[in-house]
Parts: C-alpha cells; sequence; structure tokens
C-alpha cells in the first residue's frame, strides 16, 4: 500500500448531552444542519477538499444513523480503494473489549489502523465543527516545522478566553504553555480541538499514557500538557475565518441562521470548496399558491403552504396551511399541520405537529420541540 | 419469472428546437432536478428489475454523463446492472422511429445472454411512476406474446398522432393499432413486456425490416403475434413539444401528480445529485405555485413555473408561468412568461419576454440577452 503523507481521524463518538433531545437518539456528528446537511459534513468535505482520502471515523454513542449516512464514503468522494472512510467503533480482542474511555483512548484502541496506512502525520478532527478549511495550510506549517505537533488555534476576545483551552505561544509560535479554562488568562489563542501529529510522536505519547494509571486518556488534559512536558516541539497554527463549535442549543441555532444572515460565515453556495452531503434524493420543493416566505433557506422535497419567515426547513418538511413559522428550524421531515404558530424552535427530525399547535417560549427562549427519531 | 428491461433513448426528439440540438430527448431537463429517462429507469429498478439495456442515439453525451455507471438507481452492479448499447442513426421509414429493430439485432445479446422469462421494452421521455410487477404477473397469467401498457385519455387529450392508440377486444387482445382515433382512446405508451424467447424469434423473422420501427411492424403483423393489453390507470405525461414542456412541468404543482409521481416513499425517482445547497429566499422574494430546486437565490417574483438549480432570480424580476433551467441567471426586472430557458441563460437587467402557451418562446444553451 501506498504511504500516506496525512490521515484524519474524527472524533464522532461523544453524547453530545448539552444538545438535550436532539441527539436522544443520535450521534452529534449526524444531526441535521442547515437544512440538508449533517454536521459531520463539514469536517469530511474538508478533507476531501484538502486531498485527504483515509479518514477513520471513531464512532460509539448511537451510531445507526451516523453509519448509514456514511455508508461507503460516496457522497463525499470518499469511496476509494486506497484509502476511503472507515468507521471505526470499539471491538474485542483477546482479553475481551473496552469502550472509548476519551478523545486519546480512541485513537489508541485503533493504532493498528493507523499502522495500516503508515502516515508521516495523523490529523485529528472533531465531529462537531462548522468551518471550512484547507488542512494543507496547516500541515505545511506543520512540517516545515518539523513540529511533534501543531494545534489549531482561533483568536478569541479576551474577557471569553477562560471559557476554552488556551495556548500560549512565543513569537515563533512555539507552544510554551496550555491551561485548560483558565482564571487569568495570559493569551487569546484558543484550541480548536484539531491536532496534526506527527504520527511516530503521537504513537509513543498515546503508548505511553494508555499505561499512565492517573490519566483520563483526554488530548486535551493529558496528551498536551505530556508532550510538552518532554519538551516536545509544539506548535499553534492561527486559524482565520468561520469557525463555531455546536456543543449547545443555542450554538447549534445561531450557526445555522448564520448560513442566511452572515454570508461572511460559512458560503454553502459556492461551487469552490463545496460542502458535500448524502441527502436521499428528493423532488423540488413546491411552494403553494398562498405561501408566503419571507428571508429563509428551504431544502429540497418540503411542501410550503404556509407563512415561513427566516427560517430553515430540512429536507422533506411541510409547512400547512394557515401555520406561520418564524426564527426556527424544523429539522428533515418534519411534518407541520395547518394554523401552528411556531417561533424560535427547533422542531426535531421526523415529528409530526398536530394542527392549531402553538411553540415558543415567551422569554424568547429557543424551543427544542420533540425527540429525534430513527429514519432513514 | 425473471424480467430484464429494455429503454430505447434512440428518438428523433423533432419538435424541440435549440433544447435537442445537442442532447437526446431522453436526457432533456424535466421538473427541475430530473432528465426525462429518470422515470423510465426508476420505474425498473422500483420494480425489482437489475438489468437494464438503455439504446443511445449518436449524440449521447449528456445521456452518457447523467446516466454513469447507473449508481444513483443502484444498477452499478456486478451481476446485471446497467448496458449502454450504441443505436444506429435514425429509421428512414417512420419519421418517429423509436425502437429500431437494427438497434435491437444490433445489440442482440443483451437478449441472448439473459435467462430472464421477459423483457420490458420502455420509451425514455415520458413521465410516469408505475409499479410493473402488476404487468408482469397479467402479462404471465395470460400466456401471451407480448402486452401492451396503454392509458385511456377522454376526448380532448387525445394524443393520437404522437403514436399508436389501441382497439382492444373482450378477451383483452390487442385487435387493432391505429394512428388516430375517436372519443375514448386507449393510448399506448411506448411501454410493453414481452417474452424473451418470443423476442428473439420476432427479430429473426423480421430481420429483413431492420430499417423499421420494431411497434410499426407489430401493427402490421397482429394476426401473427398474440397480444394483449395492460391499463395503466396513474398519471402519464407526455412530452412531445415545447408545448407540452411547459405544461407537464407545470403538472408537478398538481397535488395528486406530485404525490403520486414525485413523493411516492414506495417508489422514488431517484436521479443523479449534485449537492447544491438549500434555496435562499430574501425578504423581497415571493413565491406562488411554482417548483424550485435546490441551489437558487430567489429574490424575484415566481408565479407557476419549475426552476431548476443554482438560478439566481434578481430583484423586482417576474418570471410566469415558465421554465428556468439549471445555472440560469435573472436579472433584475425582467419580465418571463411563457419562456423555456435552457442551461446557463444570462437574462440581463430590464429585458421582457412573453410567449404563449403553446408557443414558448425557447432561449438556447448559455445564451445571454
Amino acid at each position: 500500500m501506498k504511504k500516506k503523507k496525512c490521515i484524519a481521524m474524527l472524533l464522532a463518538g461523544g453524547q453530545g448531552s448539552r444538545l438535550g433531545s436532539l441527539t436522544s437518539s443520535i450521534a452529534k456528528p449526524a444531526v441535521s444542519f442547515g437544512g440538508k446537511y449533517r454536521i459531520i459534513d463539514f469536517s469530511l468535505s474538508n478533507c476531501v477538499n484538502s486531498g485527504i482520502d483515509t479518514v477513520g471515523i471513531l464512532v460509539q454513542y448511537k451510531p445507526l444513523i451516523l453509519n448509514k449516512y456514511v455508508g461507503t464514503g460516496e457522497a463525499w468522494d470518499l469511496a476509494v480503494s486506497d484509502g476511503g472512510v472507515h468507521i471505526l467503533p470499539p471491538y474485542a480482542g483477546e482479553t475481551g473489549g473496552e469502550w472509548y474511555e476519551g478523545t486519546a483512548d480512541a485513537i489508541y484502541h485503533n493504532i493498528d489502523f493507523i499502522d495500516l496506512y503508515n502516515p508521516d502525520n495523523v490529523l485529528v478532527l472533531s465531529g462537531d465543527h462548522i468551518y471550512k478549511t484547507d488542512y494543507n495550510k496547516m500541515l505545511k506549517e506543520h512540517e516545515s516545522n518539523n513540529a511533534d505537533l501543531t494545534v489549531s488555534v482561533i483568536e478569541v476576545p479576551i474577557e471569553e478566553a477562560s471559557r476554552f483551552g488556551i495556548m500560549t505561544a512565543d513569537e515563533e509560535g512555539n507552544i510554551v504553555k496550555f491551561t485548560e479554562k483558565p482564571k487569568n488568562p495570559d493569551s487569546n489563542l484558543a484550541s480548536m480541538g484539531i491536532y496534526i501529529f506527527s504520527w511516530a510522536s503521537l504513537r509513543k505519547a498515546l503508548l505511553e499514557d494508555h499505561v499512565d494509571p492517573q490519566s483520563e486518556h483526554d488530548f486535551g488534559k493529558n496528551i498536551i500538557p505530556k508532550m510538552l512536558a518532554e519538551k516536545k516541539k509544539l506548535i499553534v497554527y492561527r486559524f482565520e475565518g468561520y469557525w463555531r463549535d455546536v456543543g449547545t442549543v443555542d450554538s447549534y441555532y445561531d450557526s445555522q441562521m448564520d448560513l442566511m444572515d452572515n454570508m461572511d460565515s460559512i458560503n454553502v453556495f459556492t461551487s469552490d470548496e463545496k460542502v458535500f452531503s448524502n441527502s436521499n434524493i428528493y423532488p423540488p420543493q413546491y411552494i403553494g399558491p398562498d405561501a408566503n416566505i419571507g428571508k429563509s433557506l428551504i431544502s429540497n422535497g418540503c411542501t410550503v403552504y404556509g407563512a415561513v419567515n427566516h427560517s430553515i426547513l430540512g429536507s422533506g418538511v411541510v409547512i400547512g396551511e394557515g401555520s406561520v413559522v418564524e426564527d426556527s428550524i424544523i429539522l428533515p421531515n418534519a411534518i407541520i399541520g395547518r394554523d401552528c404558530r411556531i417561533k424560535k424552535a427547533i422542531v426535531n427530525e421526523g415529528m409530526t405537529v398536530e394542527d392549531r399547535t402553538e411553540i415558543g417560549d415567551p422569554d424568547g427562549k429557543i424551543v427544542v420541540y420533540g425527540t429525534s427519531k430513527l429514519s432513514i | 419469472m425473471k424480467t430484464i428491461g429494455l429503454i430505447s433513448a434512440n428518438y428523433k426528439g423533432e419538435g424541440f428546437g435549440e433544447l435537442t440540438e445537442n442532447r437526446t430527448l431522453a436526457s432533456l431537463p424535466y421538473g427541475g432536478r430530473y432528465r426525462l429517462i429518470d422515470f423510465a429507469l426508476s420505474n425498473m429498478v422500483n420494480s425489482g428489475i437489475t438489468t437494464v439495456g438503455i439504446i443511445s442515439p449518436y449524440n449521447s453525451g449528456s445521456l452518457i454523463d447523467h446516466i454513469g455507471i447507473g449508481n444513483p438507481w443502484s444498477l452499478g452492479r456486478k451481476k446485471g446492472g446497467l448496458f449502454l448499447m450504441p443505436g444506429s442513426l435514425y429509421g428512414v421509414q417512420t419519421a418517429e422511429s423509436r425502437f429500431l429493430i437494427r438497434d435491437m439485432l444490433k445489440n442482440i445479446k443483451f437478449f441472448e445472454r439473459d435467462d430472464a422469462d421477459y423483457v420490458i421494452i420502455s420509451s425514455s421521455s415520458d413521465v410516469y411512476n408505475i409499479d410493473f410487477m402488476p404487468l408482469i404477473k397479467h402479462h404471465s397469467e395470460s400466456g401471451r406474446d407480448l402486452t401492451m401498457v396503454y392509458k385511456k385519455m377522454p376526448r380532448g387529450e387525445d394524443l393520437s398522432g404522437k403514436g399508436y392508440c389501441l382497439d382492444i377486444d373482450e378477451s383483452g387482445k390487442v385487435t387493432g393499432m391505429k394512428t388516430e382515433s375517436s372519443g375514448w382512446s386507449c393510448y399506448f405508451m411506448d411501454c410493453c413486456i414481452v417474452n424473451r424467447e418470443f423476442m428473439l424469434e420476432f427479430l429473426d423473422w423480421f430481420e429483413a425490416l431492420e430499417y423499421m420501427d420494431m411497434f410499426d411492424v407489430v401493427s402490421e403483423n397482429l394476426d401473427k403475434i398474440d397480444i394483449g393489453a395492460f391499463e395503466f390507470r396513474g398519471c402519464f405525461g407526455k412530452i412531445s413539444s415545447t408545448a407540452d414542456l411547459l405544461r407537464v412541468n407545470k403538472g408537478m404543482t398538481d397535488y395528486g401528480i406530485r404525490n403520486e409521481v414525485f413523493c411516492n416513499p414506495e417508489r422514488p425517482i431517484f436521479t443523479k445529485t449534485q449537492d447544491e445547497a438549500p434555496v435562499l429566499y430574501t425578504p423581497d422574494s415571493d413565491v406562488r405555485n411554482s417548483t424550485i430546486s435546490a441551489g437558487c437565490r430567489i429574490e424575484g417574483k415566481v408565479e407557476d413555473s419549475t426552476i431548476f438549480r443554482s438560478v439566481d432570480i434578481g430583484k423586482g424580476s417576474i418570471v410566469r408561468n415558465s421554465v428556468i433551467m439549471m445555472h440560469c441567471d435573472i436579472g433584475e426586472d425582467v419580465v418571463l412568461d411563457n419562456v423555456i430557458c435552457d442551461k446557463y441563460v444570462t437574462i440581463n437587467d430590464g429585458v421582457k419576454l412573453y410567449g404563449s402557451g403553446s408557443e414558448p418562446i425557447i432561449i438556447g444553451k448559455g445564451m445571454k440577452i
């Protein structure tokens, strides 16, 4: 097999419990986003658009829809013979099996997988980030600096820095200190949870970390501090552009609204650096004779008879006659009956909302309606 | 009862002006995101047929580009799958040749090497959603050589002149094939099921008439062939002119047609996907009774129209009773009424074009107006 310069390992196993009922039956990376996408589309598309053709997806929490969605990877041009996409769940060995106990532990359990491809570098990604980037720029910095680890960082307002893992770097970009959620931050460079490791260094660190009884086997808490303590070459890569972690309902809502409100965020309309997705083939949308549509994003397969304003409709959504949907996100295949009032809400996938239902919070908080259902 | 499918895309496709100058009728864009052949192909695979041959004409570039190895229809398979077979130049005898005997003779291996009991032969340019299983059952129980699928057309929607109407006796046997009819007509939908072994015999008998259309030959030999008929009761969209194209596109906005043909969860219409973003509507947009595809940006007014993917419609513009194909750029304050724009058309600000339902204005691919 041809030696790979860089392969990607995508962490997609976490529960995403802060998203509440949105992830009650599906893993966070498989949650619908922006009408026709799922969250994982952004990272997978970044890989393909950066020429990375081998991606391991580490799954653990309720992966059924995610597995089905990723499929052979064909939708992202990742159905290639020498590489491609691999779903990597925990598995048993001679002495039994274990769950993935942390981000680093998940990679540790797949050392054999990475060795199959024997890459120079391993790109570690989160499956719940919304951004567009060319990883080659970061890889170039990593290689030209001969680094053991390059951490992608983004500048955040200093007053918010205490919410992030903060990297302190010298003038050359060498990381001199890493503090998780510092009380008195001395830097505003937040780690994005995107790492490029040289495989030899990571492999060694994972093997040592595995036998450390004190370790929680987490990249941020254990691996980076350990490599820092061992005086390895750790550098920052300054990311510029739009990047969101959609870990909470608020950030999940806001970043989707950015698709139509904030054209400087992610342009999903451009044909270069296209965001690919594996959506079912729906017919085009139908807008009825009395429909009234204000600023909105509406996906294929929708049927709209009512009014939709400043909202996002996922694939196959139906909005009944007389219903008014405002400032809301209706996830795929939800059916909204007649004369409903929906304001600032997220309606879960496949939900049926009965006629004359009113959804909305009097204080203007975002309401998540219903529970996500398994459907393909 | 193993069945294979054969679709003829070797149609002359006249009456579409520039729209079929450089493409086959089978690959004519339709319905916002489809090509006409999607219906024939989806009907086959939704009925469990996994071996499908397509007779392609000489100008098959756009057709091959669309179909590829048949992945969207799950026909990229090891056993069976998709067979693209070259057709000949059009027939000389009949201007409207569709199922040329010489095209089948040329590709006779398709019939010979399979062990299927039946072959479903279908047109490539009609819009309907059918389950072939009841047809296969009906035909197999009848014991006939061939069974034709027809649609009963009321007076006024007479499609004769565009093909054959069938005379059917009480036993269900086809006794006549005419090119005109009066009152209710049983319009032959260019779709039939035939015993594979019989098909080989038929091609052998009529080898000398290889320049003719298979059904022209059948119509003159009804005494020699035992032919049954099967009624299709669903919606049937026949597209044989630009006016038809406009009308059948508008048909998609009909609730019944949309649900039966396009939104049937048991039998979805598959097509090549392009992964466009959802449609972006701006506060100025005003859209009524229209079909809109992914990737569009709508700032103007759209009524009773079909808009394909990645079309921009500028502020103050009105698009009415029209079909706008993919990647068109409609400027500001434009009026398009009964217009069909092919792909990549640019309409500059302020341009106003008025066609009629019977004679829509056609704007050729890539034109700037």
